[in-house]
């Protein structure tokens, strides 16, 4: 089941095209993570998919329904920065959030306090708080009422490195209930570790998503290593189906099309033309790389 | 739902020093103008001087029941700007800390918002209002020598034209707030307009009402409501013709009051619904 489709979304500041019809579902149960360069649309998507900005052209579903307000009182929501009442405790904002959404009660509010390690400083105003401490509090009005989908813009901002792993440890958690964890991010290495699908934004166009696997993984490649490896580059050229190489620290990285490479077959290819190999790898590429790539200029 | 929406404003506020503090210096400020113009008459009256006499023959006593109401609604309105202040303080801090877009993420719909804010502006004119009303009383009761054979809620219809300019002014102050987003600006705005323009502007139009034959001053946002209470009648006898076709303007202004309120509202919820928040 599909919790958020959305559809052909447009959206223009001036003459700036924020969202150029972008488009990609939201599968239920799924840790969801929208990445892109600053400026590539990320926060202007998750603000129209919360009704706070207005889409030009498009739209979305919430749930396979059109989207409305009850919609939203179910989604655990972080825009952004934390955006809560300054001069009010930590417990007086849960209960705004509380009166609002309709989602918990007493109860829940102490409970996701303790959850997010700010039990202590409960009473504490808003305004007191550390960078972090803010963070902390804004995901627990998310998480209050344990509800279903949850959307985190940026959630491990001003985080120190326990924070941001304890943030982490709290996705994955969600996700093994179930819960539907939509987070757009800057930090790739956090998205890889949590995410399942992504959507990858640049300058408002939707370049790559699917299931994290599909996305990082469009061409099979094999890293060869060679005492000559000039020689290896031209005995490599000669290779069927290879689509391009590069040089890197490790060797030589050999591209293919999905599916359609064979160390095995390399290593008799190479050793009939008279070369022995030194290294023979198959390299899964990593998040980071893949994103650099598809959002280089 | 509204009931939602009046808990919620409830929270928000209930722990809001800012807002009772200045809410106490408005409770502090109408006993403050009445009292000191009260005490003032009455050390004239008081005097053996002819002056004073004559200032007792002419004025009788303004501040006796039943024409308490009315003097001190006058005075009081002066100082619609102290409860202005936290009405756009209510708004543009919701802007600051970005809680009106948290408020609709978290389920409200857009027009819940502004009900909320038309509730809290509603509930700051029935303090200030209150407030308007000890005033009246306390000093009514202190100024009424002799209660024999005096209708005392007489003229009890300025409270209701109180709270009315009250509401209209502060609804004006929200709007401004609203459109601005910056307390600091809009505060500047309100007072400059409500303290220097609209004065100019109104003497501006009294002249040339002489050529146009129409005061179109009269018709200017803040003066509409202004003209609800116009000068008491034993002040206003100074300007005897002028103050009484002001008074017998009073219901031609609840009417333009009402409406003027009703657009100001309106187009709050219109510009929240159709702005990016």
């Amino acid at each position: 089941m599909t919790v958020l489709e959305i559809n052909a979304i447009s959206k223009s500041y001036g003459k700036i095209k924020a969202l150029d019809a972008v488009s990609f579902s939201i599968p239920q149960g799924s840790v969801f993570g929208l990445l892109g360069p600053n400026g590539s649309g990320k926060t202007t998507m998750l603000s129209i998919i919360l009704d706070v900005l207005q889409a030009d052209k498009g739209g979305y579903k919430w749930f396979g329904q059109p989207p409305s307000y009850q919609h939203r009182k179910k989604i655990g929501s972080l825009l952004e920065t934390p955006n809560l009442y300054h001069y009010l405790t930590a417990v007086q904002n849960l209960r705004i959030t509380q009166s609002i959404s309709g989602r918990g009660n007493e109860d829940d509010i102490h409970a996701v306090l303790e959850k997010v390690n700010l039990h202590e400083r409960k009473n504490s105003r808003f305004s007191t708080y550390s960078l972090g401490m803010k963070q902390r509090l804004a995901i627990a009005a998310a998480l209050l009422g344990d509800p279903a989908v949850l959307v985190l813009d940026e959630p491990t901002n001003g985080l120190d490195p326990v924070g941001i792993a304890e943030i982490r440890n709290l996705i994955k958690g969600l996700s093994d209930h179930g819960h539907t964890v939509i987070m757009a991010s800057h930090l790739l290495d956090e998205v890889e570790k949590v995410c399942d699908h992504v959507a990858i934004l640049k300058r408002g166009k939707l370049i790559a998503s699917g299931a994290v696997e599909s996305v990082l993984s469009a061409e099979d490649c094999i890293v060869v290593n060679a005492a000559d490896q000039v020689l290896l580059e031209d005995c490599i050229n000669g290779y069927p189906g290879l689509i391009r190489m590069s040089r890197s620290a490790e060797g030589i990285e050999c591209y293919f099309a999905k599916g359609t490479s064979s160390a095995e077959q390399i290593n008799r290819f190479c050793h009939e033309k008279g070369l022995v190999l030194s290294q023979l790898v198959s390299k899964k590429k990593r998040l980071e790389e893949k994103f650099f790539e598809l959002t280089a200029e | 739902m509204i009931s939602n929406i009046i808990k919620t404003e409830w929270l928000k506020l209930k722990h809001y020093k800012a807002f009772w503090v200045l809410l106490s210096v408005t409770a502090i400020s109408y006993p403050g103008i009445n009292g000191i113009a009260y005490y003032a008459f009455m050390d004239s009256i008081d005097a053996k001087s002819q002056s004073g006499q004559l200032v007792k023959m002419l004025l009788g006593n303004p501040f006796a029941f039943p024409q308490s109401f009315h003097t001190t609604a006058y005075l009081s309105s002066f100082f619609t700007f102290i409860p202005a202040i936290v009405v756009i303080m209510l708004i543009t801090n919701e802007y600051l800390f970005k809680t009106h877009r948290q408020n609709i993420i978290d389920g409200w719909k857009k027009n819940n918002f502004i009900w909320g804010k038309f509730i809290s502006v509603f509930l700051v004119t029935l303090i200030v209002t209150l407030f308007y009303l000890a005033v009246a009383s306390i000093i009514g009761t202190l100024a009424t020598k002799e209660m024999a054979g005096i209708n005392i809620f007489e003229k009890a219809n300025y409270i209701g034209l109180f709270s009315l300019q009250v509401f209209c002014q502060l609804s004006i102050a929200f709007l401004l707030g609203l459109l601005i987003r910056k307390a600091f600006i809009a505060y500047g705005i309100y007072i400059f307009y409500s303290f220097i323009l609209e004065n100019i502007l109104s003497g501006f139009f009294r002249v040339k009402s002489k050529k146009w034959g129409v005061d179109y001053g009269h018709y200017l946002p803040f003066e509409i409501s202004d003209r609800l209470i116009p000068l008491p009648p034993s002040i206003g006898k100074f300007n005897e013709a002028d103050n009484k076709l002001a008074i017998a303007a009073i219901d031609s202004h609840v009417v333009y009051t009402l409406v003027l309120t009703l657009f100001v509202w309106l187009l709050s919820f219109y510009i929240f619904k159709k702005r990016d928040l």
